[in-house]
């Protein structure tokens, strides 16, 4: 299994760092009504996207969620194009024609986010599939969460997967709830990663709140893709703080305080901060730079979005078809 | 030998489907076929037959039946690189993998600002009239063509099959194919090589005077025996065959208009909401002045496809209903 | 009492050993297959009442339920993680359970004694390693337990004191560890799965078992130590210097690995041996602590361990006393 480097580790603290100023950023514009539409948040689930993407160049794909500025973040997204796209502007990463559940970027191997749930796996495999047969050592991952895996499409990639052993990573981010409802009402089974075996691939489970842990699996999973050995289900169980749009996350009807209270406790940031200290890599301070140093990156892109002009309606038509 | 002239070669329009195809993966290298019982099979209606044998394993693959899966891997491989034909048995089936034609494949380009391009075509199989009832006889274009993104082409002839084929394979849009089952033994001059005809140009199967039959699909074949026999009526009807529903040569068919100022448009599919509402309307909107009556329309009544070919016959437009809708719209 | 414990694991045989070494899945329909067939034969076999640990996935509630017998949770943290089996064995403990039969591999086990060191414990096998619980049928694991929970047998005789090793962490909780005590210089838990053998240091085994996997079949290739010896085994691993001998030994299922041993030898009970960080402490298979720079822990060997349940005594005594057998009536021939 690969050891995790020191440059590694800093890598992903920072990507994690990244997606929660963000994500907190963007839920507060959002509230304020300076974005508009709807915003399905990350925070709490920021390890799996950070150590699951490290392992990953650009030309490797994965397909996202409705849940995904924390997965295009984590795969090299700019700030600046994402901000202005959250705003609905010209210079956004979709030229302000997705916003918040379509926000991509092909160059990074970013496939979209997706306003459909279980809109990701059949794509990531036609990726996988695409990969294998340029003859490319690339792989894709495809994002989803517990809700997703009841939707038909889950079924039919993950079986395609196996029955080509395409060099696919289905990563289910158990965050125990589909939209507002919670696991335990909405399937039969707890562990999503049961459901390997029907499909002929390895069902493995990991603590979606241990970054390291994260980095450790998916680093299998990824290096078995490569090797052509076939898919992999990897889920990660881990937990939304906020709603399911929006910010709130306290004194919601389907879910307790005290459930909330009991998984931030076990927040992914702290403690791997608290690690990193522990082995002398990072030190408190060292790692509250980074967090301020990445608060005024946000704040300047969040300047950008807002003197970034709107489209002009004459684009309305443009890029409904390729010349 | 100066005087031995070459014979065009004829195929028969299922055999055109088979040449388009191959012309497509022989051009392009990333070009690859995955559907239901494809590979081994040779397809349901056998038009992928020798393509196995003539590519090998790596450019046709069975897949299980698993319609979104089919059309999420061509939207994922058309997004990363490939060209990939997807084949959906039938028609009917769209139902299975609608999220992923409406939802992914038509907006996925216009959602990321034009950052991607889905170079990805999509063969499908429509109509009635070989007793397969209810779920595997619709001719469901009306739902396609109302989806921004995609492009559908609709071939009436072997020509035209191949020749679309290969459009549509070269297109960097989705294409989605409807060919026609009924059609499928229909015999057409097919050349030899490579060729395709541009998606969006309508084509004027039977020039004619003073009365214009817009034909979708195989009723451009209705179209034109009815036109033969209102003839005798001392009618000379103009049969436009629009091949592509999407984009639509609204041009062509103004033009004739203008020329015969009567119009009917007739499709297999029902006829309320169906596409010939929508190229009615368009003709009146573009040319009421030049309008003589009404647009008439001639489409399936509303009803599933039945099953008993007592009820079946009845149930599919043919020329005599054609020629009884002009009759009725002029008054005779 | 008569009182049956009812412990599955619902985390067991699922990490990250499924992937690089295709461990044993047991997914928790299976789980809760066996535990229906434990209270099987727990109540052929005379046990009355059964308490047991409610996991989020209900893989006893759902057995009990199926079955329609009655049985109370025992009060227990609901974290999902090990602390809910160190919590319930508590809570068994002090509701006087005569033995708990426990679903899961060596981990599970460990957990379990954490909360409740000396338990006379069924350990039935659905995790990874495997090297604790007792390969035997669930329905039969059920019959034993069954037998001497409702006292039809009694004698210390029919289990087994186990051994384990006792650590002591500086500055923090105590741990034990069944089976064996491993420090590797890998930094982090991670995964916890521990498959790295370029990494291990130091390794101290309860038993040393030839015909087992993971750390403890090293041992077993140098120098097999039983479960009924008073002496564990010490190996200590070659990192920079050249190894006194490399051996073939499969670190978990279906994963052979060379292990470059610079030393072994026997260790005795109560004997300190003392290791410092940085490096982490992998009990019974899986990384559990984290120790860092200096940090100092101290292992000794005891068999102040649970008493394990001998399956084929107990039934055998149990077929000798005729305890299954019932005579026709002599007024109805």
């Amino acid at each position: 299994m690969e050891q995790i480097t020191d440059a590694t580790l800093l890598d992903i603290h920072r990507r994690m760092i990244r997606i929660r100023i963000f994500e907190e950023t963007a839920g507060k514009l959002m509230e304020d009504g300076k974005i508009p539409g709807a915003l399905h948040l990350y925070v709490g689930q920021e390890a799996i996207a950070s150590a699951v993407m490290v392992h990953l160049s650009n030309k490797d794909w994965i397909t996202s969620t409705h849940r995904g500025h924390g997965h295009l973040i984590a795969k090299g997204g700019e700030f600046d194009q994402m901000f202005a796209e959250l705003y609905g502007k010209a210079t956004g990463y979709c030229k302000g024609k997705g916003g918040s559940m379509h926000i991509s970027n092909l160059d990074l191997g970013m496939l979209g986010a997706n306003g459909i749930v279980g809109g990701g796996p059949p794509i990531a495999v036609g990726a996988g599939f695409s990969n294998k047969f340029r003859k490319t050592d690339n792989v894709s991952v495809s994002f989803f969460g517990d809700g997703a895996s009841n939707e038909g499409s889950f079924h039919e990639a993950a079986n395609m997967a196996g029955l080509y052993k395409l060099p696919v990573i289905f990563i289910c981010e158990n965050n125990g709830y589909g939209e507002y409802t919670a696991q335990k009402n909405h399937q039969a089974i707890v562990d999503v990663a049961d459901r390997a075996a029907g499909y002929g691939m390895p069902g493995v489970i990991v603590d979606g709140m241990d970054a390291i842990a994260v980095f450790e699996a998916a680093g299998e999973a990824i290096k078995r893709a490569r090797a052509g050995e076939g898919p992999t289900l990897l889920e990660c169980k881990t937990y939304r703080y906020f709603d399911h749009v929006g910010v709130r996350g306290m004194g919601l009807s389907y879910r307790t305080d005290e459930e909330v209270e009991q998984w931030r406790k076990r927040d992914p940031i702290e403690s791997l901060e608290k690690r990193l200290a522990d082995q002398g890599i990072l030190s408190p301070e060292a790692a509250q730079a980074v967090h301020d140093e990445v608060r005024t990156q946000v704040q300047d892109s969040v300047r950008f979005a807002e003197q970034s002009p709107m489209p002009d309606p004459s684009t309305l038509l443009e890029d409904v078809y390729a010349a | 030998m100066a005087e031995a002239q070459v014979k065009p070669r004829t195929l028969p329009y299922v055999a055109a489907i088979t040449d388009g195809v191959r012309a497509v993966l022989r051009e392009q290298d990333n070009a690859f076929v995955v559907g239901e019982d494809v590979a081994g099979a040779g397809g349901v209606y056998g038009y992928y037959k020798g393509i196995l044998k003539e590519f090998g394993p790596d450019r046709i693959y069975d897949t299980p039946i698993s319609e979104e899966g089919i059309v999420g891997l061509g939207v994922g491989a058309s997004a990363t690189g490939c060209r990939p034909i997807i084949d959906l048995m039938f028609m009917d089936f769209m139902g299975e993998c609608m999220d992923e034609i409406s939802n992914q494949m038509a907006k996925m380009r216009y959602m990321f600002g034009g950052r991607v391009t889905l170079p990805v075509t999509m063969l499908t199989m429509a109509g009635a009239g070989a007793s397969l009832a209810a779920q595997h006889s619709q001719s469901l274009e009306a739902w396609i063509c109302h989806l921004p993104g995609l492009k559908v082409v609709m071939p009436t002839t072997p020509y035209d099959a191949k020749g679309l084929i290969i459009s549509a394979a070269r297109d960097n849009n989705p294409v989605i194919v409807v060919l026609n089952k009924m059609s499928l033994g229909m015999m057409g001059e097919v050349p030899e090589e490579s060729y395709a005809i541009p998606i969006g140009e309508a084509n004027i199967v039977r020039p004619g005077a003073n009365y214009t039959i817009v034909a979708i699909g195989r009723m451009v074949h209705e179209a034109l025996k009815a036109a033969e026999q209102l003839k005798d009526l001392g009618i000379d009807a103009e049969v436009i065959d629009p091949r592509s529903l999407q984009p639509f040569d609204t041009a062509t068919v103004v033009k004739s208009v203008e020329k015969t100022h009567r119009a009917l448009v007739v499709h297999e599919a029902v006829r309320f909401g169906g596409i010939g509402a929508e190229i009615a309307s368009q003709i009146q909107e573009l040319a009421f002045d030049y309008l003589d009556a009404p647009v008439a329309r001639v489409g399936a009544p509303f009803s599933p496809v039945p099953f008993s070919p007592a009820l079946e016959a009845h149930y599919v437009p043919n020329a005599d209903r054609i020629v009884a809708e002009v009759k009725k719209q002029l008054g005779i | 009492m008569a009182i049956v414990g009812l412990l599955a694991n619902p985390s067991s045989g699922k990490d990250v050993r499924r992937l690089v070494a295709r461990a044993s899945v047991f997914d928790n329909q299976e789980k809760q297959a066996i535990v229906r067939r434990v209270i099987v034969g727990a109540m052929a076999s005379g046990a009355k009442r059964f308490v047991y640990l409610d996991d989020p996935h209900g893989i006893v509630r759902n057995a009990l339920a199926e079955l329609g017998v009655p049985a109370e949770p025992v009060d227990a943290t609901a974290t999902g993680t090990a602390l809910d089996t160190i919590s319930a064995a508590r809570a068994m403990r002090k509701a006087e359970v005569e033995v708990v039969i426990t679903l899961g591999g060596d981990g599970t086990n460990r957990a379990f004694c954490l909360g409740w060191p000396d338990a006379v414990l069924l350990p039935v096998s659905t995790g990874t390693n495997n090297v604790f619980p007792v390969l035997v049928e669930a329905t039969i694991a059920g019959a034993a337990a069954g037998l001497l929970a409702s006292g039809a047998l009694v004698g210390e005789q029919l289990s087994n004191r186990q051994k384990l090793i006792q650590v002591q962490i500086e500055g923090e909780r105590d741990d034990i560890a069944l089976i064996d005590a491993v420090l590797t210089r890998e930094r982090f838990i991670g995964a916890r799965a521990l498959l790295n053998p370029e990494y291990l240091a130091f390794a101290a085994l309860t038993r040393a078992d030839p015909a087992a996997v993971g750390i403890t079949s090293i041992g077993g290739l140098l120098q097999p130590v039983s479960t009924t010896e008073d002496i564990g085994l010490v190996i200590e691993f070659a990192r920079d210097e050249p190894p006194a001998m490399t051996i073939s030994a499969p670190l978990a299922p279906g994963y052979y690995r060379d292990l470059n041993v610079a030393s072994f030898r026997t260790l005795n009970f109560d004997q300190p041996i003392t290791l410092s960080g940085p490096g982490v402490l992998a009990f019974d298979g899986e990384r559990e602590r984290e120790l860092k720079p200096g940090q100092q822990a101290t292992l000794r060997l005891n068999r102040n361990g649970p008493r394990v349940v001998d399956v084929n005594l107990t039934m055998r005594k149990a077929a000798h006393m005729g305890l299954y057998h019932r005579r026709p009536s002599k007024e109805k021939t």
